[in-house]
């Protein structure tokens, strides 16, 4: 039995791995088999022809393709992403600069919208057939079909402009300096700012796991152990919260860790909408500018962290489902 | 459900080896080419019709034409235009295809397959160095920067190339002017661009924040300057300036010409020698006085008592240093500004005597003005360590920039904001207290802000210029300032390839391209006709007496008939017989 579980996670891992060099390998190609060129950006009255060999060679384009992959692999390897061409800085410095931000955003937007998600799922659930369900269901189809960019605007018109009770854009406010992230994370400054496009995201962001488990909720009442509990006594709110709940959330933990996984790449339409300096921005910067280094390297670590999270979530699935695990473990 | 899993790790090694074999095919096929340059469809549509003119013969119809843009999204102005443009020609008798594709892609087209494609749209943008001339008329059009260089559009004509290199060893002006016209006068003539409109340039401010009898509008350039940054006076309690780009700072670094916002940062921390005024012309800024001794000597009095914001001061050594840096080639895009300089020597305890190699009246705004002044005991070292590397100074960035200017950095946060603060040392300090640079890439949120005072300078807005004209107009203290550029966009007409081989075939098109009605239409009345790569916004240069290619569909017929063109039963334009 131990042997099975170690094998598993083995044929996982090696899964893992074989995704992530597909991936390298696709994004590698994808980039330079695209029309245009990372020099096109320097042209010039004054851009020399010595220049632009002199800029081939430092991105080493001037190599041929095999070449330029296999120094590529072997940077990689070593932890290395290389440089990018216009901010010419390491790309895993400047990933590092936006990602916390990325991430403060889209976590924050990620628990709010599944612990409202979550309660409101079993609440919808439990008021199956009311009117109370219909609105709710109705909003919330709403809030998942809405363009986010619309939202947004409307958010930054009403409570930006029109009242101004936040602010619109950015971070912290024009020539605000924190000594350290910590300063900065408890500032009163920085969560004003995170208010309207964390909500703009967290109400696109709600719907999944409230119609899940919603749905999850509904279909567990229908079992034996429900109808036994009832026999027995059980106070609705006893079976709908220690029983029927706990085994809908199952699937919503899975979609979590894979939100998770997904929020790594920021939100391009949030993040330009309201200004928010996350890694969205940068990598749609990086692909529009061809500059290979920074979008192969914020992509790479985007897929890193969703295999990651993958992985996660079939450990965690195989943890609070013993049926899962022991499936597995027979194929195995 | 387990044994799902090897079929799927089998299609995913199958996918790669695939995409591999492409690519391999791909390398094969252009051994030499970078492979980022692989046709695409809008590509090879190019180049098919691009081969055929070639071939051509006399009394054929002419070759089909695509005429290249910007798309939609991006660029609404270039593409409208160039749709208006497409259509007007379809009625000589034309097949004209519009293809829009993004800039990156445009770009590489016109600028890497130089053979392959007919008429594009393009524009060139102002800047404070380019109130002189000489940039534009050498670079964009000399026969020897056709190959490589800015001159895409081919045009080669022995007399431009010599009066565009004379003007530059001119040092009487009224006399280098008369050859600022002809040059002018040739390419009207010629044909090789055809210019549609300088637009102007709508920047706003609020002046419950800044005095707007202290905002300089300088010429050409517009409000958004050097002189407005450092010269505007706060009325109230808010003294930093709060202003804004969609742009991302790609380095804060004097010797890495990088994007245009990241110009506006190194212009205030790094003083130049001379800077271009509000009028135009270079003055002495760093320097004391600029000297000309005679055509090739240029004696430089440094200012004296200047600091580094670290607090060295400011010697001629350094100025020696900031000028051969470039020559060292770790500066690579500074070494075409330095390039004609043939030796630089320190005179006495605070002047600098340039030797040229040649006549050059352009210096003081080409290199005087275009240099930015950095300190030698922080740069030596660096370009010491750089030289052993591939790497070179672009790619250095220092934690605290130091410069000597008006203004001193704070900080950086990427894709946030940058922090500059007055520098009370400076002989002309600023009479604000911080310029801060926020990058907003929603053009509606920075317009919002404008409203609300989170910005108190507008110096990028992308959107329609008339919605910001309602909000100035709705906003008293809103003042909206537009200033005509020295920019100009046109439409590029490849003279390598037919039918634009053919100069009257060039004017006749000149003449369907409707100025006015894209002024009035299309740039919503934010610009100005456009006659000349010398812009009306300088008007000393701006030769007023050019052929107009005033818009006639029967003048461009007439032009095309008398050249020998015909039309078949369809309408159809035919080569001529020759």
């Amino acid at each position: 039995m131990r042997r099975g579980v170690l094998l598993y996670l083995g044929s996982r891992l090696l899964q893992s791995v074989l995704v992530l060099w597909v991936v390298v390998t696709i994004l590698f190609l994808l980039f330079r088999l695209a029309p245009g060129n990372p020099l096109v950006a320097y042209i010039d009255p004054t851009f020399t022809e010595e220049q632009q060999q002199t800029l081939m060679r430092q991105f080493g384009l001037d190599q041929p393709l095999h070449i330029q992959y296999v120094v590529y692999l072997r940077n990689l390897l070593r932890g290395e992403m290389g440089d990018s061409f216009f901010q010419r800085a390491p790309v895993g410095e400047l990933v590092m600069q936006v990602l916390p931000n990325t991430l403060y955003l889209t976590l924050t937007s990620l628990l709010v919208a599944y612990v409202i998600g979550v309660i409101g799922g079993v609440v919808l659930a439990w008021q199956r057939g009311t009117r109370w369900e219909q609105a709710g269901v109705t909003f919330t189809l709403m809030t998942r079909a809405a363009p986010q960019f619309w939202v947004g605007m409307i958010f930054l018109m009403y409570f930006a402009f029109r009242l101004q009770w936040l602010p619109s854009s950015g971070a912290t406010s024009a020539g605000v300096i924190f000594d350290s992230e910590w300063a900065k994370l408890t500032s009163l400054d920085f969560w004003k700012h995170m208010v309207l496009p964390a909500t703009t995201l967290a109400l696109y962001l709600h719907g999944l796991p409230l119609l899940l488990m919603r749905s999850n909720m509904l279909e567990v009442m229908e079992d034996d152990f429900i109808t036994m509990g009832r026999l027995i006594g059980y106070s609705e709110w006893r079976l709908m919260i220690r029983h029927a709940a706990r085994n809908a959330l199952l699937p919503v933990v899975t979609a979590m860790a894979l939100g998770i996984g997904y929020s790594i790449g920021g939100n391009v339409v949030i993040e330009t909408v309201f200004g928010w300096p996350g890694l969205g921005r940068q990598l749609v910067r990086a692909v529009s500018a061809s500059d290979y280094p920074l979008a192969q390297g914020a992509f790479f670590l985007i897929a890193l962290v969703m295999v990651l999270m993958n992985f996660v979530a079939d450990l965690l699935y195989g943890f609070l489902d013993p049926r899962v695990g022991s499936s597995e473990r027979a194929g195995a | 459900m387990r044994n799902r899993v090897p079929f799927k790790l089998l299609g995913l090694i199958t996918l790669v080896l695939l995409i591999l074999a492409v690519a391999a095919c791909g390398q094969q096929a252009a051994p030499t080419e970078e492979p980022a340059a692989e046709a695409e469809p809008a590509q090879e549509q190019a180049e098919e019709a691009a081969e055929e003119a070639v071939e051509a013969p006399a009394g054929e119809p002419v070759t089909d034409i695509t005429a290249l843009s910007n798309v939609q999204a991006a660029d609404p102005i270039e593409f409208e235009s160039t749709r208006l443009v497409v259509e007007n020609m379809r009625k000589l008798g034309l097949n004209v295809e519009h293809r829009a594709m993004p800039w990156e892609q445009q770009a590489n087209l016109v600028w890497y397959e130089r053979e392959d494609w007919q008429m594009t749209a393009w524009r060139m943008v102002g800047r404070p160095e380019r109130m002189d001339p000489d940039e534009f008329v050498v670079n964009l059009f000399h026969s020897t920067t056709a190959e490589s260089g800015y001159n895409f559009v081919g045009f080669s004509d022995s007399e431009y190339d010599e009066l565009a290199l004379k003007q530059r060893g001119i040092t009487d002006q009224e006399e280098r002017r008369k050859v600022m016209y002809d040059v002018q006068e040739i390419i009207a003539n010629e044909v090789p661009y055809i210019f549609i409109a300088h637009p102007e340039l709508p920047f706003a401010f609020r002046t419950d924040v800044w005095n707007p009898d202290s905002v300089v509008d300088a010429q050409g350039i517009g409000i958004k300057n050097f002189w407005t940054w450092t010269q505007a006076e706060p009325v109230g309690e808010q003294k930093d300036f709060v202003t804004n780009t969609g742009d991302v700072i790609q380095g804060i670094n004097p010797l890495y010409i990088s994007g245009d916002a990241d110009s506006r940062v190194t212009e205030l921390i790094w003083d130049r020698l001379m800077r271009i005024g509000p009028d135009g012309l270079p003055q002495p800024w760093a320097a004391e006085s600029v000297e000309w001794e005679d055509d090739v000597n240029v004696l430089v009095t440094l200012r004296e008592g200047m600091t580094w914001h670290d607090g060295e001061p400011v010697t001629p050594e350094d100025v020696v240093f900031s000028f051969e840096a470039p020559l060292s080639g770790e500066v690579p895009m500074y070494k075409p500004f330095v390039d004609k300089i043939a030796n630089i020597e320190i005179v006495d305890d605070g002047a600098v005597r340039f030797t040229l190699e040649e006549p050059w009246v352009a210096f003081e705004t080409a290199s005087l003005a275009k240099l930015n002044l950095v300190p030698k005991h922080i740069w030596e070292p660096i370009l010491k360590d750089l030289a052993d590397t591939e790497d070179n100074a672009e790619s250095y960035q220092e934690d605290i920039p130091v410069g000597s200017g008006p203004y001193r950095f704070v900080a950086w946060k990427p894709s946030e904001e940058v922090i500059l603060e007055r520098n009370p040392d400076h002989w002309a300090a600023p009479k604000a207290e911080r310029w801060i640079l926020r990058i907003i890439p929603n053009v509606e949120s920075a317009l919002g802000q404008l409203r609300t005072g989170e910005l108190n300078f507008l110096m990028e807005f992308e959107g329609d210029p008339t919605v910001l004209e309602d909000v100035a107009a709705q906003d008293p203290n809103i003042e909206l300032v537009a200033t005509t550029s020295l920019g100009f966009r046109f439409f590029g007409l490849n003279n390598r390839v037919a039918p634009f081989d053919d100069v009257n075939f060039r004017r006749a098109v000149a003449h369907v391209v409707p100025r006015d009605a894209i002024v009035k239409n299309i740039f919503k009345g934010f610009a100005v006709p456009a006659d000349s790569h010398v812009s009306l916004a300088i008007d000393y240069w701006h030769n007023p007496d050019l052929s107009h290619y005033e818009f006639s569909i029967e003048k461009a017929r007439g032009i095309l008939e008398e050249a020998g063109y015909t039309w078949d039963d369809q309408g159809r334009l035919l080569m001529p017989k020759r």
